[in-house]
């Protein structure tokens, strides 16, 4: 009796512990973020606050206009020419590295070839070098070329970055469409173009459409090779223009919390569409050879 | 027939605007940076790109502790703080597996710092840890647990803890949203077989479910050796090195030698030896994730 | 007029050869089983008809046309696939209707010719769902559908029940049967469950390893196996192998017992060759439990080892000459382990094969 009471009670104590470490867990890994956030809506008087003051009392969304340069007090960085450098990388290098990685990810999943282990296995170490390593003689080779410092510069190194991540989880989402579908479709009178389309692309799409998302995102964050390959307002995107505020004597925290909020949202909302298929793609394409 | 007809040309020519890509922004820049490791080249000076010094370069590098202190740092960082994000992970996971609501979410919660930009975090934590406005230092102050202000970012320890803080709270989420997904794809039939066996709870787990999901470390420590030098955006944004270099690790090395001091050829020869670092991390990393997976695919 | 016709083919995966140079004949309209045990070649050969495998050596005909370089879609033919192979994102109208749509046929006559196949199987209930909503029987069905509605000169069936349950894969294979009574077309059926191919074929054709044992009809094969493989993988339970040496008109069995060679085999039976005898579990009973009583015959009085009844009939365990021997005891008698028992060997049906090429003696 008393033995069946106390398991009653530990088992609740576990439960509660449990919780309570839940609970901790995701304190650390929102708060930070969080706080980020709550910064940006405050005027740099209240982030400067001793002792600090934890709920904004006045929330504003002036570090925002300041730093789109709409208000009457502006901040000397060009976000917004930043902001749209970085779209335009970002998706320009994703859809040409979706669309190569697509045939490449194909040629895995529904081929056998000579050295296909090797190829695969050559892709992926291939971008494993680090970036910054890679940036110097990138830089060179494009100051001869002459396309340092230009928006085109950068996609073209950020295609490769992504290619053989994206070769990776489309290789994995297609193998796991059963490859007699497409060939039902043939024998039903289709072409193997049409059967790609038809049935197996349809069938990827969702996974496709995560694996273009990690590559926006991979291009939308990158910082090392960019804070190199770009220097003007013309190139530069927001991870680099975010050291731009560093540089000034005084740091503007409120500017700059307001320019992270704005390199966070697009990744918040991109991850939270596709992260079921991210983890898809990520364990299938790696354990099921 | 001509070659490209075949059938079997069909995944050669599938592959070759990957391979083209690879070739022009990956290899021939490799080759062309092996080139120039063994000139004296130095950005401020174009003709110094012809000026061939053999190894003197490595030879250089190789004898000189303003090389190999920031190498031993960046290894000492790497071996601490994957070690550390693959146990808080497990923990994590294990967590999260046993927890009967909300897994989902919590999942969800834990994928975004995998997908903030590291400058990003680079930047919240030196927010965080600012000595006079962060977070921190307010927190610890209210609640009397320190009376000054600690120097987080100034202190040459507390820098590095500081940088490791944020490299795990980054990276953690790698492990634990992979080794989640090996808990949720792990069979029931075996955990059942080795408690009827007479395992008790530690053994099941260091038998059974361990080893079904080192694989998925293994594809979470690929993935990882593919960005380790994303700590470099880290280290530029929160100390860049200082104070007084005893942050600097090799990648930030790097690029103080190259651009800041324009010695572009010493810079090479340096960004060869962590490049072949990195590939090396990453095909061992590779070649265990193989193994494991026939070894389980035997196993079914 | 599709007769279907296979020359010399090989197929080769790099250097090694998994179908060694196959000759087949199929006739109009006929239904063809080719069956053998799994990894012998059978889906590799079926697929060379389709035109989903490379043919690496020989022609193979559809027809009067040859078809080696032919993608699938040129050569009129309809496949059902172990798995069903049903598009997932399309409900079961849209897959039936999909080959049709592709040949660019026009709406209402797709919708007409869709029903009518849905009419034919009885699938006019589920045509709006979509395949995760069915049962593997339905999906089975759905599969079959789309091979029909196409009207192909040729079918292609590669182990098309062998993932239902086993009743289930009964009811089915009567239904494929009326079906091809129905839609008279050739068809070319893979399995490696004999009862299968006993059933559906016209003819079947045994396979292994790559190369053709036999052709013929079911009755053939059961009857007049040519090689003591086919003895074997026909009929169930298996025919019963004693291996022997020819001595005086007899086969004398390893222990000295003495089966008489019948006399339409005796021509064969020179003295001293080493042969292997074999006679089916059906034509081995205890005396007077048997199904045929007269004939030749050889009695030998045997233990029995272990005995499975079957209700009206029991399968008897037994040894003979230090060999597993498998016989059958007809009526509702318990049999016990240890009992000893005189057992007639039915004569009219043994067989003799050379004991070193397996070759039926028949084909001397
Ligand atoms: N892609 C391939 N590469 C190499 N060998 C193969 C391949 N596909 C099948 N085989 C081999 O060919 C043989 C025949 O296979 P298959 O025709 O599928 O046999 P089954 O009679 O069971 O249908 C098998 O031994 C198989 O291992
Ligand atoms: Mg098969």
């Amino acid at each position: 009796m008393s033995l069946a009471v106390e398991s009653q009670t530990s088992k609740q104590l576990k439960r509660a512990g449990l919780t309570a470490l839940t609970f901790l867990l995701m304190v650390v890994m929102c708060v930070p973020g969080l706080w980020v956030v709550l910064s940006a809506f405050r005027p740099n008087g209240e982030i400067l606050a001793k002792p600090p003051i934890w709920i904004p009392e006045a929330p504003t969304f002036d570090n925002f206009r300041k730093i789109f340069g709409l208000g009457t007090d502006q901040v000397a960085i060009p976000v917004g020419s930043y902001f749209m450098n970085s779209l335009i990388i970002a998706m320009t290098s994703t859809v040409i590295a979706l669309a190569i990685g697509m045939a490449g990810g194909y040629a895995f999943a529904r081929y056998r070839f000579r050295g296909k282990g090797s190829i695969f296995l050559g892709l992926m170490l291939f971008r494993a070098v680090p970036g910054i390593a890679l940036s110097l003689p990138v830089f060179i080779i494009w100051s001869k070329l002459g396309i340092i410092d230009t928006k085109i510069g950068l996609i073209i190194v950020y295609v490769s970055l992504n290619v053989p991540f994206t070769i990776w989880l489309i290789d994995g989402f297609f193998r796991q469409i059963p490859l007699s579908l497409s060939e039902a479709a043939q024998v039903d009178g289709c072409t193997r173009w049409q059967a790609f389309w038809k049935i197996e692309f349809p069938l990827a799409r969702s996974g496709i459409a995560a694996a273009g998302v990690f590559a926006f995102l991979t291009s939308w964050n990158e910082f090392a090779l960019a804070s190199q390959l770009t220097r003007s307002t013309s190139s530069k995107t927001l991870p680099v223009g975010l050291l731009d505020f560093t540089a000034q004597f005084t740091i503007d925290w409120a500017g700059m919390c307001a320019m992270a909020v704005i390199i966070i949202i697009p990744a918040l909302i991109l991850t939270f569409l596709v992260q079921k298929h991210l983890i898809a793609g990520l364990t299938f394409g790696g354990v099921k050879g | 027939m001509p070659f490209w007809r075949r059938e079997s040309a069909t995944p050669f020519l599938l592959l070759t605007p990957a391979l083209l890509t690879m070739a022009f922004v990956v290899i021939i820049p490799l080759v062309f940076s092996m080139y120039t490791s063994f000139t004296g080249y130095r950005l401020v000076k174009p003709d110094s790109l012809y000026d061939w010094v053999g190894f003197r370069n490595y030879a250089r590098i190789l004898s000189d502790w303003e090389f190999w202190v920031p190498f031993g740092r960046t290894v000492l960082f790497l071996t601490v703080v994957l070690n550390v994000e693959f146990l808080l992970g497990l923990g994590i996971a294990l967590l999260i597996n046993r927890i009967t609501w909300g897994q989902r979410t919590l999942r969800t919660i834990m994928m975004f710092p995998m997908m903030f930009s590291p400058i990003l975090v680079g930047f919240q934590f030196k927010f965080l840890f600012n000595d006079n406005i962060g977070i921190v230092n307010n927190a610890l102050q209210s609640l009397g647990l320190s009376d000054g202000a600690i120097a987080w970012l100034v202190d040459a320890k507390l820098a590095f803890f500081s940088i490791a803080i944020a490299e795990i709270w980054m990276s953690t989420s790698v492990f634990a949203i992979l080794l989640l997904a090996g808990l949720f794809a792990m069979p029931r039939d075996p955990l059942e077989a080795a408690k009827v066996d007479g395992c008790n709870a530690w053994q099941t787990f260091r038998h059974i479910t361990l080893p079904f999901l080192m694989p998925f470390a293994y594809i979470a420590m690929a993935i990882r050796s593919l960005d380790v030098a994303r700590a470099y955006d880290i280290v530029t944004v929160m100390t860049d090195g200082g104070p007084a270099g005893r942050t600097e690790i090799l990648w930030t090395l790097i690029a103080r030698v190259g651009y800041d001091n324009s010695r572009m050829g010493m810079a090479n020869a340096m960004a060869y030896v962590s490049t072949i670092l990195s590939i090396l991390f990453t095909w061992y990393f590779y070649r265990k994730l193989v193994a494991a997976r026939r070894y389980m695919g035997g196993a079914q | 007029m599709a007769e279907i016709t296979l020359d010399k083919v090989v197929k080769k995966y790099g250097a090694a050869s998994v179908v060694h140079g196959i000759d087949l004949e199929i006739a109009h309209e006929e239904f063809v089983v080719l069956v053998g045990p799994s990894g012998c070649g059978k889906s590799t050969t079926l697929r060379m008809i389709a035109g989903l495998e490379d043919i690496s050596g020989g022609i193979v005909r559809i027809g009067d046309r040859v078809v080696n370089d032919l993608p699938p879609r040129k050569r009129n033919i309809s496949m059902v696939f172990q798995n069903y192979a049903l598009y997932p994102h399309m409900n079961v109208r849209e897959n039936l209707g999909f080959g049709l749509k592709i040949a660019g046929e026009s709406p209402d006559n797709i919708s007409k010719r869709v029903d009518e196949a849905a009419a034919v199987l009885g699938l006019t209930p589920l045509l709006d769902r979509t395949p995760a909503e069915l049962s593997g029987g339905q999906r089975q069905r759905v599969a079959m559908g789309r091979a029909i509605v196409r009207r192909p000169e040729v079918f292609l069936f590669d182990e098309p029940l062998s993932n239902l349950d086993a009743k289930l894969r009964g009811q089915m294979r009567a239904e494929i049967k009326k079906l091809h009574q129905k839609v008279r077309t050739t068809v070319v059926y893979v399995t490696h469950d004999q009862v299968e191919a006993m059933t559906l074929a016209d003819r079947i054709v045994v396979m292994r390893d790559g190369r053709i044992e036999q052709v013929g009809t079911p009755m053939e094969a059961f009857n007049h196996p040519r090689t003591t493989f086919v003895a074997t993988f026909i009929g169930s339970p298996p025919m019963n192998l004693l291996p022997g040496v020819i001595a005086g008109g007899a086969v004398r069995l390893a222990d000295g017992t003495t089966v008489p060679v019948p006399d339409r085999l005796k021509p064969h039976a020179r003295d001293g060759r080493k042969v292997t005898l074999g006679i089916r579990p059906d034509d081995i009973s205890p005396v007077g439990h048997g199904l045929s009583q007269d004939g030749p015959g050889a009695e030998v009085d045997l233990t029995v080892e272990l005995a499975e009844p079957l209700g009206m009939e029991s399968l008897i365990y037994t040894r003979l000459a230090g060999q597993e021997v498998l016989a059958k005891l007809y009526g509702p008698r318990i049999v016990q382990p240890g009992e000893q028992l005189t057992f007639r060997m039915a004569l009219d049906r043994a067989h003799l094969f050379d004991a070193e090429t397996g070759q039926s003696l028949r084909l001397d």
